[in-house]
């Protein structure tokens, strides 16, 4: 041991310590400095001049029609928003109100906002966090927008702003199917999460997911950024918003922007186009056939084009008009929208499950034909009323149709008939072949809602929930006019109709052509039938509006004239009809005894009537199912419309053009837009 | 009732207690600041309470880990100690070559040697192992009665030779770190001050060549920032210019314990781990950043006196040379947050978030507490070997 280092080494300590000493005086020195002399300057810069990284909207993309017109797409958007913080930096809560009171009260002035939408956005201003951007009013004119911005120096924490809205230029025509967008609220927010998270296989556990989620949560809450409500919209909501990007701002001490740096570098990406199969046009003629007559103010119809499987037309009218739905709409008129009698919100053609009535015979004699039960020449005698299982039932026809084979069955629509032959195929045969017309299916069209209509055996009786009993052979009977537990969609209807009409070979229906995947791996597949079965349906639909005593026989004709070029020159259509009941009638007498007709009955009790249908007869392309809420008669309301739709879409043949394909702006966002289940 | 002194017992209640509850106190204050770094009083999105424990939970149990490591270091012998310093330097050494052959890239910087399941970081454990064996060495030198200058040359060259190879990886902050502490041992040991004079000289002559020839493009950008911060508010000068907003707007008092608004935007980068002290600052203000400044001082004086008496020349040495890594760190963690030294990427012990400089920090710790458990020992060299 050193014993001159032993000497040393406590002055060296002493050195230590002092130099330690002066470091963290430097270190107190330089807090005292920013912490007590700089203070005032800190806390002010730290609302001032300041780059702020906000969340950019991408562009949403747009939706076409077949021809590529523009169902929904963006316009410019002038709006306003106003920033807690800046209104009113003030601690107390009594003057924040009246601070940011008195500027919500001069920028309601200039935009003439309601009182109920000042006490709102007070409300939702003093509520923290301060440091957002709230929403004032959007969709504002450029006079509205000028003014504000002239007087936005005097407005604390308000800023003008422009941006992107979506609009709907076809208005009502596309609200079930394409739906709206709305501004997201936290149930929508979360949702959007928990998809994005999904899509990127993250969870919030992570880090990464966790940023992902901010990064989501943020733009959502952008005053700008809107959310698919239903629909496509909806649906598609991953593909079509894009992927967001972050805009650089500059602001000054009081929050105002005061300039947009480049921010090229962090710009998003645009959403996916998205383009229906249906014709706009055909659309909007059927939703004017349908309006120009009091006796079809409700109602839907689907339209396929069987070559191809695409859809042509899916409307449900009455509808809203969605664009009043994207700022926001008042709660009276939507309680309106809500409680109307004609269900304006209600997707009739996709969410509307109705009894399919006399249309479902056509399932009846192509199963009684497909398992052998029947011959198609065999004869059944129809005096008005037959007996099964210890009741009668009636026909339709009280006086009954004489000798009826299943040819005559079909075109007169004679119940017992198909009594006859549902009661020799039995259900089980039935259903099965209901299944593979794409009855009992929810079709996966790329829109959200859809339901699948009821194809009951005695599994799914035994199963169903408030029923579970085994079938009883007078289910049968019942099922037989698609009565009883059958039930089905106007879409359902449409495919149906289509897959007789097509055959095997027909393609599965889809809505969506370009932009979204919509798979349907569930789909069943019609395979082929005996030869001649779906022949002699084919001919009990023609009968119905081509010979003598047909139920349709008025409507047939679709180029009386010979005006069409070939292959549609005097072209005639095939069809069925089909009336639902709504409630019993044979519950409901009069004084007499007697049963009530329908035009004595409230609206909202008559029967709808349906009507299926294909054209031209000979070389079939397109098949409709159309259904008149309370219409009464398939025949005599349903038929013609359906003559006429069938005879404007061989008139204009959408289908004959390929589906529009957008500029490819983005293809992969398209490709990886798929929404997870 | 006495305690017999060759007890493991005995030698718990001989434990530094006023140093190792210091660091306990540190490292509780520590996860209080993680959990406000994840928490907010009023969140962003939604203005409620948001609480987000991880980074407490996962820096307390850390902490605890490293706290049984260290009582584990300090209850064993120092002798054991010693003569794992030069094994234990040499070992580093040669994993510093691995990590320059055979090293993972992260960020641009080659610092990690996988082994196996291990990934280790070799240059953080120079940071003890340096001092450790230059201690050593002087021990040796000391017994021997050799002092002359030739004796602090070898020194330092014991202490460059981890230093270079550090430079290169490239670390600037913990090849500084390295060389701070082992040229503290040298300063220690007696070198004379005529010749640490000289060289401080040198090196404030030498500093403009290293500026423009020695340092890499972003390190010179980080130099430009500290000068101003305004300069690039979109780049280097970001962070530290954020980072001086919260400090100073936390004032005398402080906005409240969660109630800081930086973090809320995400304007600090780093803000759980460097730049921790923003927090702190931001949300105990001036008061509690001298209080936190109080409890490094206390521990930095502790240690300095367990240095002082300690009769072995290694205890004393290897001491000074962890306070002087501790000062070091605090000092230059402090010092860039507040923009008083570039930045570099060296954490604030016992309360940033992260693995390693805990690691660090509890086994010097460790080493500390057996330099006091084993102050009466002299440790000639015979009973050394």
């Amino acid at each position: 041991m050193s014993r001159d280092w032993k000497n040393l080494f406590p002055s060296r300590r002493m050195i230590f310590l002092t130099g330690g000493g002066v470091v963290f005086l430097g270190l107190t020195a330089r807090l005292a400095e920013l912490q007590l002399f700089r203070q005032q300057e800190f806390e002010t810069k730290a609302r001032e001049v300041r780059i702020k990284l906000e969340p950019a909207p991408p562009h949403r993309g747009t939706i076409y029609d077949r021809n590529g017109r523009e169902l929904a797409s963006s316009k410019r958007n002038f709006y306003v928003t106003l920033r807690p913080e800046v209104a009113s930096a003030a601690r107390d809560k009594q003057v924040r109100q009246a601070e940011i009171g008195d500027v919500i009260e001069r920028v309601g002035r200039l935009l003439r906002l309601s009182d109920a939408k000042k006490r709102s956005l007070l409300q939702d201003a003093t509520t923290p966090p301060a440091h957002r951007d709230i929403l004032v009013a959007d969709d504002l004119t450029w006079e509205e927008f000028a003014q504000v911005n002239v007087m936005a120096p005097e407005l604390n924490g308000i800023s003008a702003e422009v941006g992107e809205l979506r609009s709907y230029p076809l208005q009502a025509a596309f609200y079930h199917t394409i739906g709206y967008v709305q501004k997201a609220n936290e149930a929508d927010i979360s949702r959007m999460v928990d998809f994005e998270l999904t899509a990127v296989g993250e969870t919030l556990e992570t880090p990464e997911g966790k940023t992902r989620a901010t990064t989501v949560r943020r733009l959502y809450k952008h005053p700008a950024m809107r959310v698919g409500k239903q629909g496509i919209e909806a649906y598609g909501e991953m593909a079509l918003k894009g992927e967001p990007g972050n805009e650089r701002l500059l602001q000054n001490a009081t929050g105002r922007v005061i300039d947009r740096l480049p921010s090229e570098d962090l710009a998003g990406k645009p959403g996916a186009d998205v383009v229906l199969s249906i014709d706009a046009e055909l659309q909007n003629f059927a939703i004017q056939r349908f309006a120009a007559d009091p006796a079809t103010k409700a109602g839907s119809a689907v339209m396929i084009d069987i070559a191809t499987g695409e859809v042509m037309c899916m409307m449900s009218t009455p509808a809203p008009d969605p664009n009043l739905f994207v700022s926001g709409i008042a709660s009276a008129p939507y309680k309106a929208l809500r409680e109307a009698e004609e269900n304006p919100l209600y997707h009739k053609a996709y969410d509307g499950v109705y009894p399919p009535g006399s249309t479902f015979k056509i399932v009846v004699a192509a199963a009684a034909l497909e398992s052998g039960a029947m011959h198609p020449n065999e004869t059944v005698h129809c005096s008005g009323k037959a007996w099964y299982y210890n009741r009668f039932y009636n026909c339709w026809r009280p006086e009954g149709h004489g000798t009826v084979n299943l040819h005559t069955g079909l075109q007169k629509s004679c119940d017992c008939y198909f009594y006859r032959a549902a009661e020799k195929t039995g259900i089980e045969e039935i259903a099965k072949v209901a299944k593979r017309f794409g009855l009992g299916h929810r079709y996966e069209l790329g829109i959200t809602g859809g339901k699948a209509g009821v194809v009951p055996n005695n599994e799914w009786k035994l199963n169903a929930p408030r029923i579970k009993e085994r079938w009883y052979p007078g289910d049968t009977i019942s099922a037989a006019i698609g009565q009883g537990y059958v039930t089905a969609t106007p879409f359902e209807l449409a495919v149906m109709c289509a897959r007789v009409a097509g055959g095997a070979a027909m393609p599965d229906p889809h809505l969506i052509v370009n932009g979204i995947r919509v798979p349907d791996p569930t789909i069943t597949p019609m395979g082929e039938f005996k030869p001649g079965v779906l022949e002699a349906v084919r001919a009990g639909m023609y009968a119905v509006t081509s010979e003598g005593g047909g139920t349709a026989i008025r409507s047939g004709e679709l180029d009386p004239e010979g005006k069409l070029p070939a292959p549609y020159t005097n072209a005639r259509m095939a069809g069925k009809s089909g009336t639902a009941q709504v409630i019993r009638l044979d519950n409901l007498r009069d004084a007499r005894g007697k049963a009530i007709s329908n035009d004595k009955l409230p609206w909202r009790l008559r029967d709808h009537a349906l009507f299926v249908a294909y054209a031209p007869v000979d070389k079939p392309r397109y098949a409709v199912a159309v259904v008149i809420e309370h219409g009464v008669s398939g025949s005599s309301t349903g038929a013609p419309i359906a003559r006429d739709l069938l005879a404007h879409a061989l008139r204009t043949d959408p289908g004959a053009k390929k589906a529009f394909v957008p500029k490819a702006r983005d293809l992969a966002a398209a490709e990886s837009g798929k929404q997870p289940a | 009732m006495m305690i017999r002194k060759d007890t493991l017992l005995y030698k718990l209640t001989q434990l530094h207690w006023f140093l190792l509850l210091t660091i306990i106190a540190l490292a509780m204050f520590g996860s209080l600041i993680l959990f406000s770094a994840g928490s907010s009083a009023h969140d962003l999105e939604t203005g409620l309470l948001k609480i987000d424990a991880r980074y407490a939970i996962d820096h307390i149990s850390r902490f605890i880990v490293m706290l049984g490591v260290a009582l584990f270091v300090a209850l064993l012998p120092l002798r054991l100690w010693a003569s794992l310093a030069y094994p234990g330097y040499a070992v580093g050494v040669i994993l510093l070559v691995g990590v320059d052959v055979a090293g993972n890239i992260v960020n641009g910087s080659q610092r990690w040697l996988t082994l196996g399941p291990l990934t280790l970081q070799p240059s953080e454990l120079m940071k003890i192992a340096v001092p450790l064996a230059v201690a050593r060495y002087y021990h040796q030198m000391f017994a021997a009665g050799r002092n002359g200058l030739w004796v602090h040359v070898v020194a330092f060259i014991m202490v460059a030779i981890p230093v270079g190879f550090v430079l290169k990886q490239p670390d600037l902050g913990t090849s500084l770190m390295i060389l701070g502490a082992g040229c503290a041992v040298i300063f220690f040991a007696g070198i004379s001050l005529r010749i640490v004079g000289g060289l401080l000289v040198l090196v404030l002559a030498m500093a403009p060549v290293i500026y423009f020839f020695g340092l890499h493009e972003y390190q010179r950008e980080r130099i430009q920032t500290m000068w101003d911060p305004n300069a690039d508010p979109l780049g280097a000068g970001y962070q530290l210019q954020q980072g001086m907003i919260a400090i100073g707007s936390g004032g005398l008092a402080g906005k409240g314990f969660m109630e800081g608004a930086q973090k809320e935007l995400e304007y600090i980068p780093e803000q759980h781990t460097d730049f921790i002290f923003t927090i702190v600052a931001e949300e105990f203000g001036f008061a509690g950043s001298m209080v936190m400044l109080a409890a490094w001082a206390i521990a930095i004086v502790q240690g300095m006196s367990i240095a002082g008496n300690s009769r072995s020349s290694f205890g004393a040495l290897a001491a000074s040379g962890f306070v002087s890594t501790l000062l070091l760190y605090v000092g230059i963690n402090i010092g860039m947050v507040i923009g008083l030294l570039p930045v570099v990427g060296i954490p604030l012990p016992l309360i940033s978030y992260g693995g390693t400089a805990i690691v660090t920090v509890m086994i010097g710790f460790g080493l500390l507490m057996a330099v006091h458990l084993n102050r009466a020992n002299d440790m000639t060299l015979r009973g050394l070997l």
